[in-house]
């Protein structure tokens, strides 16, 4: 054997030897509030602050950040007060993160939380229930796991239904289109749950609308220039057939809307979802007819000001209702009508937010089917 | 080596036997089979569905592959050596990103003094390709994953600088590189068609596009020449951002918007549409052409499968199935003792 792959091993097995005593003690520091505390909830009196989420690259997860940092600052600490624990898409990365966060704090966390993908939500809650630690949660979790199955550490799950905001958007786009004609839908990635939501939506609506044949529904993911492609291939194979377009997101929306100006097409009816601030200024241009706005400033803030009031005792979890612990998220519809006044209220300047006032924007328990 | 597709029939001598017998080689069905392959798919989704050849669904098809043609175009430089560039992503974002602030600042039309912008971003994609080939070659930083963590900072620094926001140009003058036909195709074709020429005028008509392939075929060979192969690998990769930057510009002139995820997914589309065309990853082996087809050929695909009707689910795995058909059949794999 050469030297070199001699020395390679040699330095790989060392390696390897420090990794597992590094991950032993790693360990034990995670165990460690366990053993004390015996995984129940203890109100700290000032729980360290994170936020995990996704990403900064896109328009909604900066909206939830500058919510959890305006949370922050209501309570008279720094911005930077609360950490970034961002997960870029990894569910194993975003569990990894909370449980380094539990075991730097003792468990003294107040945490907020999207876990990335549904079954992911569960080893997060249990992580902080070990630690314990208080956790919030936003839109992923299987629908068998319950917050109120963890005590007071899971101390709230908030989701957004999508199916019947995208069934109006969808009765706009049919009105417009004088309740007849051909609709193409340009959806978010298949497997996800909004895709799966806002394409319900438009089904629902189709139904009272005979006149109306529903041409084609095919996945964008989320993304402009793949709208753009995909709907200059419905533009060759449908032509003149489609009289409006029904899109899972904003972003769709963008890509379909060049693709339309590249054919020269002007003035065809198109609705949009997630109310960004360029979309919103289009519906007020006319180019768009609606979006949904889902509030993630409001969203961002209050899911960590549930896990911080949990963690330093202002309200025991345990002795609320079940529709104070998993609940719909608000959604306004944004319209020509109302977009310059919705506008100037949500995009213009950030409204101030009661922090403490948890459940009255909601929209009610969540509904499993 | 350079020229692979040579004109089929040369002169106006009459075809004897023994002449079309050495037309029939293995080597020219191997250099043709890309366009034979594009030709074939053509022909496939036009018995399917008559719609799909017709002009204004060629030029929609020329429209979604401009940008990639410029990607692929820039990373065939580099696969040519024999390297690989995967800093595609962030390079198109970072360059895209920037030039709608140039383009703004400068006063946000072209008329205005914005054309400004253009040459800047140019010198930005060289300069990103110059930190590029710099760590590569003076590291010693294998090109994959120099590039890979080139193209993560380019894809950071556009987060930064947009704070995830989108910018977008609203210059009528500018977006004419889309909405201004010639004879049925928009501007932006014939300015992709024309960075191809002189992309092929580089890779032919140059000292640099030949050392290219002289490293790509044989670097030992290349450096025992007295070639200054790390110069040469330096140049590539400036190149390579040129064109990469190209791609960014025209990204937004398609969709009147960047934002730090413009370049996502031109990755797998270059690479994928490089190698389908028939040029060898291991480098030393196709070119510029190849590329062009190779891009068709993907594009072609995806419009294709949904103006047919493919249902979605089928989709993605169809595009596999024909990019490993496409590679079998334009690659000269007789040629090699093993593959890694």
């Amino acid at each position: 054997m050469s030297t070199f792959i001699k020395d390679f091993i040699e330095r790989e097995t060392i390696s390897r030897r420090n990794f597992l005593l590094a991950s032993a003690a790693g360990m034990t520091t995670a165990a460690m509030p366990g053993v004390f505390g015996n995984g129940m909830a203890r109100a700290a009196t000032d729980p360290a602050l994170a936020w995990s989420y996704r990403d900064r690259a896109s328009a909604y997860w900066n909206a939830i950040v500058s919510g959890g940092e305006a949370f922050t600052e209501s309570i008279g600490k720094p911005k930077d007060a609360m950490t970034s624990l961002i997960n870029e898409g990894s569910s194993e990365k975003s569990l990894a993160d909370i449980k380094a966060f539990l075991a730097k704090n003792n468990g003294a966390c107040a945490i907020a939380c999207d876990a990335n993908d549904s079954p992911n939500a569960r080893p997060v809650a249990e992580a902080v229930q070990a630690a314990g630690g208080y956790v919030s949660t936003i839109w992923n979790k299987t629908d068998d796991a319950h917050p109120w199955d963890f005590g007071d550490n899971w101390v709230s799950h908030m989701t957004w239904s999508d199916e019947k905001p995208a069934e109006e958007t969808a009765r706009i786009l049919f009105e417009a289109m004088g309740g007849k004609g051909g609709v193409v839908h340009l959806g978010g990635i298949a497997a996800n749950n909004p895709a799966i939501e806002r394409l319900n939506g438009l089904k629902n609506a189709l139904k009272d609308y005979p006149d109306i044949t529903l041409l084609d529904a095919q996945p964008a993911d989320w993304d402009t220039t793949k709208a753009a492609e995909l709907m200059a291939s419905f533009l060759t194979k449908y032509g003149d057939q489609i009289t409006g377009v029904h899109c899972a997101n904003d972003n769709i929306a963008y890509g379909v809307l060049e693709a339309l100006k590249a054919e020269g097409i002007e003035g065809m009816p198109i609705v949009a979802y997630d109310g960004n601030p360029e979309a919103v200024q289009m519906v007020m241009d006319g180019k768009l007819l609606a979006t949904v706005f889902t509030n993630p400033h409001w969203g961002g803030g209050i899911t960590l000001s549930l896990a911080y009031h949990a963690a330093i005792g202002s309200f025991k979890p345990s002795e609320e209702p079940h529709e104070h612990r998993e609940f719909y998220g608000p959604t306004i519809l944004v319209t020509a009508k109302d977009a310059a006044e919705f506008k100037a209220k949500y995009l213009d300047s950030v409204p101030t937010y009661d922090w403490a006032d948890f459940w009255s924007p909601s929209n009610g328990g969540i509904v499993y089917k | 080596m350079a020229t692979p597709f040579l004109p089929l029939i040369q002169g106006g001598a009459p075809l004897r036997e023994d002449r079309v017998r050495q037309l029939m080689t293995r080597e020219n069905a191997i250099r043709w089979a890309p366009l034979l392959v594009l030709i074939g798919l053509i022909i496939l989704f036009t018995a399917i569905n008559p719609a799909f050849l017709s002009q204004r669904n060629f030029a929609r098809i020329a429209i979604a592959a401009s940008p990639a043609l410029m990607v692929a175009i820039g990373v065939t430089f580099i696969i040519v050596m024999g390297s690989i560039d995967l800093s595609m992503e962030g390079t198109v974002g970072l360059t895209a990103v920037l030039f709608c602030f140039v383009f703004l600042a400068t006063g946000g039309t072209l008329a205005a003094g914005a054309w400004v912008a253009i040459p800047v971003i140019l010198l930005v994609g060289a300069l990103i390709g110059l930190v590029n080939g710099l760590v590569h070659v003076k590291l010693r930083i294998p090109s994959f994953m120099a590039s890979l963590a080139i193209g993560f900072v380019g894809t950071g620094a556009a987060v930064l600088i947009t704070g995830g926001d989108i910018v977008k140009i609203d210059d009528d003058t500018f977006r004419a590189l889309l909405t201004w036909r010639i004879a049925g195709f928009p501007l932006m074709v014939y300015v992709v068609a024309a960075m191809t020429v002189l992309a092929w005028f580089i890779q032919s008509h140059t000292t640099l596009g030949r050392n290219f392939y002289a490293v790509g075929g044989g670097e030992e060979l290349a450096h025992a020449s007295g070639l200054n192969v790390r110069r040469v690998r330096i140049m590539g990769f400036v190149l390579a951002g040129v064109f990469y930057a190209v791609a960014g510009i025209l990204q937004v002139a398609k969709l009147g918007q960047a934002e730090s995820v413009s370049g996502a997914n031109f990755m797998f589309i270059s690479i994928t549409s490089v190698v389908v065309g028939g040029v060898a990853l291991w480098g030393g082996i196709g070119g510029i052409w190849n590329t062009v087809v190779g891009v068709l050929i993907v594009n072609v695909i995806n419009n294709g499968m949904v103006v047919i009707g493919l249902p979605n689910y089928l989709q993605d795995g169809m595009l596999g199935l024909l990019v490993i058909v496409a590679v079998v059949l334009s690659t000269d794999r007789r040629s090699i003792s093993f593959v890694k």
